[in-house]
């Protein structure tokens, strides 16, 4: 865990991605699927 | 070089380890979050069909009910505790893409009210918080811990002040188990209040997001009032977040003052490594709408998304809410945590009260 407002997701601390970038990463990933109306018959 | 490439599979393999750890608790979350889903659906289908007066309780409600049934009496086995964790990630994917239910216009204007009320908040509640900790003779650390995260944004602020001013492993845990167990109490009383008030959904969304501490509680009490008044808690809380770096930088300067912490030599790296990155993606992801790049379908479709990476989150703050731990931390710190904090939410509600008299929310 480090002092910064979110905790690294994997052990090897010099590469871990923050929780900001992989929540950043993959909210933009859904993003482009949804504008490339790759989710579109998702029956939410 | 032969080595670097020797320890490649290792590392990956311990990634890939480490991703399936988290599936079985990522599939409870996901299951009590689908389950409270059902059951509102149901109850209500069932009620109508009877002809019963059944309150229609949300789906968030009974996420986090269920949540608390499970963690607070056959217990969170060790194999879905790794997933369960994830729940602040939802938390922050949830919110970045809330992002795209926002016209920035919206967002300028509401987080600028937010922005005005979040600074008089966090000066008022400083204060206050520091006052009773003086008064009920807490440790000077812990009360600096309890004011911050009952001013800014409740168990992050924590962590994050406690490296910066170097507190104790207990008092970080003392303040977060106030932190947590006032804010499942908000959880209930928040709504009701603002139901006996009759509150319109802006001005309760602002009141959640400013007088409720983590970010996960506030955006469940938003979520429990009404999908509108969600969405302005998640806006209000976002603004306070946004300050984490600043109250935080203050605090290690006040202990390195007193040669109690490390002394901060690059203020602008400090500030940028506590400001939460997530902040940017919500904005970034309301500007892209206000640019036109989604549809309105695909609007509707990254707010369903957003709802159901909040889903996950409801149902972990029930999970991680154990009142046994809870109470084995101390009556002090909790008495000052909840002296203040219904000091602060009956503050934060003159305030928003205030704000809706000028600029009529």
């Amino acid at each position: 865990m480090t002092t910064d407002t979110s905790m690294e997701t994997s052990s090897s601390k010099g590469t871990a991605l923050s929780l900001d970038t992989w929540a950043l990463i993959v909210a933009f990933v859904l993003a482009l699927a949804v504008r490339f109306d790759i989710l579109k018959n998702v029956p939410w | 070089m032969a080595s670097t490439s020797a320890l490649s599979p290792v590392k990956s393999d311990n990634a890939l380890l480490n991703a399936l750890r988290l599936v079985p608790g990522v599939l409870l979350l996901a299951a009590i979050g689908y389950a409270g889903k059902f059951l509102e659906r149901f109850l209500n289908t069932y009620a109508k069909a009877h002809h019963w007066m059944f309150p229609n309780i949300e789906y968030v409600l009974w996420a986090i009910l269920i949540g608390l049934a499970i963690g607070n009496t056959v217990g969170v086995p060790k194999l879905f505790q790794a997933g369960i964790a994830t729940y602040e990630f939802w938390l922050k994917l949830g919110i970045v893409l809330l992002g795209a239910r926002f016209v920035l216009a919206d967002v300028l204007k509401l987080g600028g009210i937010s922005l005005a009320l979040v600074v008089i908040e966090i000066t008022l509640s400083l204060a206050l918080m520091t006052l009773l900790g003086r008064m009920f003779k807490l440790k000077p650390k812990l009360i600096s811990l309890l004011a911050i995260g009952s001013s800014i944004c409740g168990v992050s602020a924590i962590i994050a002040a406690k490296g910066a001013i170097d507190a104790d492993d207990e008092d970080s845990s003392f303040a977060i188990a106030a932190i947590l167990a006032l804010g499942a109490l908000a959880l209930f009383t928040f709504p009701a209040i603002a139901h006996a008030l009759r509150m319109n959904d802006v001005s309760y969304g602002l009141w959640a997001g400013l007088g409720v501490d983590n970010t996960a509680e506030a955006t469940a009490a938003g979520a429990l009032y009404s999908d509108a008044a969600g969405k302005v808690a998640v806006l209000a809380k976002t603004a306070r977040n946004a300050m984490i770096g600043f109250v935080v930088l203050a605090y290690a300067i006040y202990w390195a003052g007193r040669g109690q912490a490390e002394a901060v030599t690059d203020k602008a790296a400090f500030l940028w490594r506590k400001f939460p990155k997530f902040i940017l993606g919500f904005l970034l992801m309301s500007s892209l709408v206000g640019f036109h790049v989604f549809s309105k379908a695909q609007i509707g479709s990254l707010g369903n998304l957003s709802k159901w990476a909040f889903l996950l989150t409801f149902a972990g703050v029930g999970l991680r809410t154990n009142f046994r731990d809870m109470s084995k931390q101390g009556l002090r710190p909790f008495v000052v945590g909840a002296l203040g904090e219904v000091l602060i939410a009956c503050l934060t509600l003159g305030l928003v009260v205030g704000a809706n008299r000028i600029w009529g929310l």
